[in-house]
């Protein structure tokens, strides 16, 4: 009887040891894609989780023949495994996200070379494009997916207006409104170092609150601000305006109501708002209302990029704030959703730096995270980072 | 700390069989018969102290340097064979009967394995334009080890050779990972090397408790009551001894694209040390007498 209790307790004890799984391979990984050229320059637009638990992501890429940059689609497995790519022909270039995914496809607008005409590309979940369209109009700027159809931010160079449209995903546009963004050279200039990558990145943006009102953050009378918009009025029916192009909403993300998670910058400095209702009509200013103070986080970088997604998990709902820090690390910051209370935060990446792209939830109910390393200190490359639902609970309490 | 009991039970167990089996088969009137009988058992307590070497094996590689348009087995890491010295310590507590020894030796190990892994990014326009980077680790780990092995003297002599076999279950402890990184930059205008300073960071949470077999000979030599002991093992493990959780846990680490393979652990040691004989010990009775 000693024996066979001896035998189990060893059976016990033996088992132990940690083995791999697939499951545990799969909830939690960190993946640096690279490229063993030494001119080779990419930044990671958005990442999506495929159907088939893989992940693809939306890059720019440099081009040596042009000014701006190109196009480039990565597909992995459930793993962050490399599958394929695709170098997107130079004629495309100035991609922009998020991928709108829809009817089982993901889109995303670009720019043609000729003319700076916008195009929609349709990729399917194994990162093939399957077809580019022609949508016209100049310099898309942002895109939100609107229950199937897109809603599409550009500036228009001819008529110096920041223009809102809805593009169904065969490329045609149903509606449109423009807004002007000043006479002058002076902020169309903005908008060009933007677009080629040169000059500051503002942080655009299109979307439409719980309530069905449209709004976009950017160019307006010569501010970057937070306009809505019933895309039918030539005038805005509201608007927060910034500090010129000084300060503004770094993102915005609708709650419920006229409630939002927001981020804005000023001259520099950073802050994050978890919880604030904002009216979408009337004018006001961002600097003078008091319920935009928010919190000052001078750990972030300049002017930082700011991306908020709302997540549930392990059962709680809360804010995901990912920025950038002066570390050079990608930090997320969570709030609860309905009271606006911090729950913590967590850093990705160290000796190399990393900025952040994107953030979504993965099926299993983690968060995929995408950046852009400097490997070695200096080559552009997309890293991707992919923590599961356990790993956020104990960040996040 | 609860597996720590377990080992502590089940080696208890395992002795405390040993024993009542020994009981069972003596008795009062047969030692009578037998003037040597009690000298067939015999308890020895002792230390042992020496040096390992360790290589890791991987039985499942994983790297977060993803390439997309070169080999993955570029990144793949190369482990040095047996290259760095590690220290152990042991308290041997060895029961004989009949010619075998069941022995526990609960030690500390220390180990250190090495591996390597090179990376070059290449100017297409020019391909003289280089940089070669160059990542050597040093992974040190600390174990408590809990060992039972069967030894058997193959002479019985005063100088004796024997053979022991066993089996093992390891606590980690603690673990530090040393990384050296060097660059060879040859696109800046000159050829330029780079050696930045070592990155030591603690990898504790990479690793975890693991089992394996061990097999060895050794010598041990009879001076006076006290033996002298020199023996040499090699240890294999049966378990993976990285901790798959926590693999890529290590933002330090993760940035510079290392993360932890699964990994079979191999030691050879060599250990000398000293026993004393725990029983019926008295001035006319010398512990060689068996």
């Amino acid at each position: 009887m000693n024996k066979l209790f001896s035998i189990f307790l060893l059976a016990l004890v033996f088992s132990c040891a940690e083995e791999s799984d697939p499951a545990t391979d799969k909830a939690n990984f960190t993946r640096i894609y690279d490229n063993n050229k030494f001119d080779g320059s990419y930044y990671p637009i958005d990442a999506k989780q495929t159907p088939d638990g893989g992940y693809l992501i939306l890059a720019g890429r440099r081009l040596a023949a042009s000014n701006f940059n190109g196009a480039y689609l990565l597909k992995t497995d459930e793993l962050g495994a490399f599958v394929s790519e695709l170098e997107l022909p130079s004629s495309i270039v100035a991609p922009i996200g998020p991928l709108l995914e829809t009817g089982g496809k993901y889109y995303f607008f670009s720019m043609t070379t000729n003319n700076y005409q916008t195009q929609l590309s349709e990729v399917d979940a194994t990162g093939a494009v399957s077809k580019t369209t022609l949508v016209g109009g100049s310099y898309p700027s942002a895109a939100f997916n609107d229950n199937g159809n897109f809603l599409l931010l550009r500036y228009d160079n001819f008529s110096q207006q920041s223009i809102v449209s809805i593009v169904n995903p065969a490329g045609s546009v149903s509606k449109s409104i423009g807004y002007t963004i000043g006479a002058g050279d002076g902020v169309e200039e903005k908008f060009i170092t933007h677009f080629l990558r040169t000059g500051r990145q503002f942080p655009f943006q299109v979307g439409k609150t719980t309530g069905g009102q449209y709004f976009f953050n950017g160019f307006y009378n010569y501010t970057f601000s937070l306009v809505f918009t019933d895309l039918t009025a030539t005038t805005p029916i509201g608007v927060v305006q910034g500090q010129q192009a000084d300060g503004g909403f770094s993102g915005i993300l609708p709650l419920d109501g006229n409630r939002f998670a927001t981020a804005r910058f000023n001259f520099g400095d950073n802050y994050l708002i978890p919880s604030v209702t904002i009216s979408p009509t009337g004018i006001s200013s961002i600097v003078n209302r008091k319920d935009l103070e928010g919190n000052n986080l001078p750990e972030l970088t300049t002017n930082a990029v700011v991306k908020i997604v709302s997540v549930s998990t392990n059962g709680k709902d809360m804010v995901l704030y990912g920025s950038n820090t002066r570390s050079k690390q990608i930090v997320l910051l969570a709030y609860d959703k309905a009271t606006g209370k911090f729950l913590g935060s967590r850093y990705l990446g160290f000796s190399n730096p990393f900025e952040i792209a994107s953030i979504s939830s993965t099926l299993d109910g983690g968060l995929a995270v995408c950046g852009t390393t400097f490997v070695a200190g200096r080559f552009p490359r997309i890293c991707l980072f992919k923590i599961s639902k356990e790993e956020l609970g104990k960040s996040f309490k | 700390m609860r597996k720590l009991y377990l080992i502590v039970i089940l080696l208890s167990l395992s002795l405390g069989a040993l024993a009542q089996g020994k009981k069972r088969n003596g008795s009062f009137n047969t030692a009578k018969t037998n003037p040597n009988q009690f000298l067939q058992q015999q308890w020895w307590l002792g230390f042992k102290a020496g040096v390992n070497v360790a290589q890791a094996d991987p039985s499942k590689r994983y790297s977060i340097l993803t390439p997309t348009n070169y080999s993955s087995s570029v990144t793949d890491k190369q482990y040095d064979a047996f290259k760095e010295l590690g220290l152990q310590t042991t308290i041997e507590i060895t029961y004989y009967y009949k010619g075998f020894y069941f022995s526990v030796q609960p030690s500390y190990i220390s180990s250190n394995f090495t591996y390597s892994n090179q990376l070059e990014w290449v100017n297409s326009t020019n391909i003289s334009e280089t940089l070669t980077q160059t990542y050597k680790q040093n992974q040190k780990i600390e174990y408590a080890d809990l060992p039972f092995l069967i030894k058997y003297d193959i002479t019985g002599s005063k100088l004796r050779p024997f053979v022991q076999v066993g089996v093992f279950y390891s606590i980690l402890l603690n673990a530090v990972k040393t990384v050296n990184v060097s660059s060879l930059d040859v696109a800046s205008g000159g050829t330029n090397t780079i050696n930045s300073p070592p990155l030591i960071v603690g990898s504790k949470d990479l690793f975890s408790n693991y089992w394996g077999v061990i097999g060895g000979v050794g010598v041990s030599y009879q001076l006076g009551n006290v033996r002298l002991v020199l023996d040499a093992t090699y240890r294999q493990s049966l378990s993976n001894i990285a901790n798959p959780q926590n693999r890529f846990s290590n933002d330090r680490l993760s940035g510079i694209g290392d993360a932890q393979d699964d990994l079979n652990l191999k030691n050879i040691m060599v250990s000398a040390g000293v026993l004393f004989p725990m029983r019926y010990l008295s001035s006319s009775f010398k512990s060689n007498d068996r």
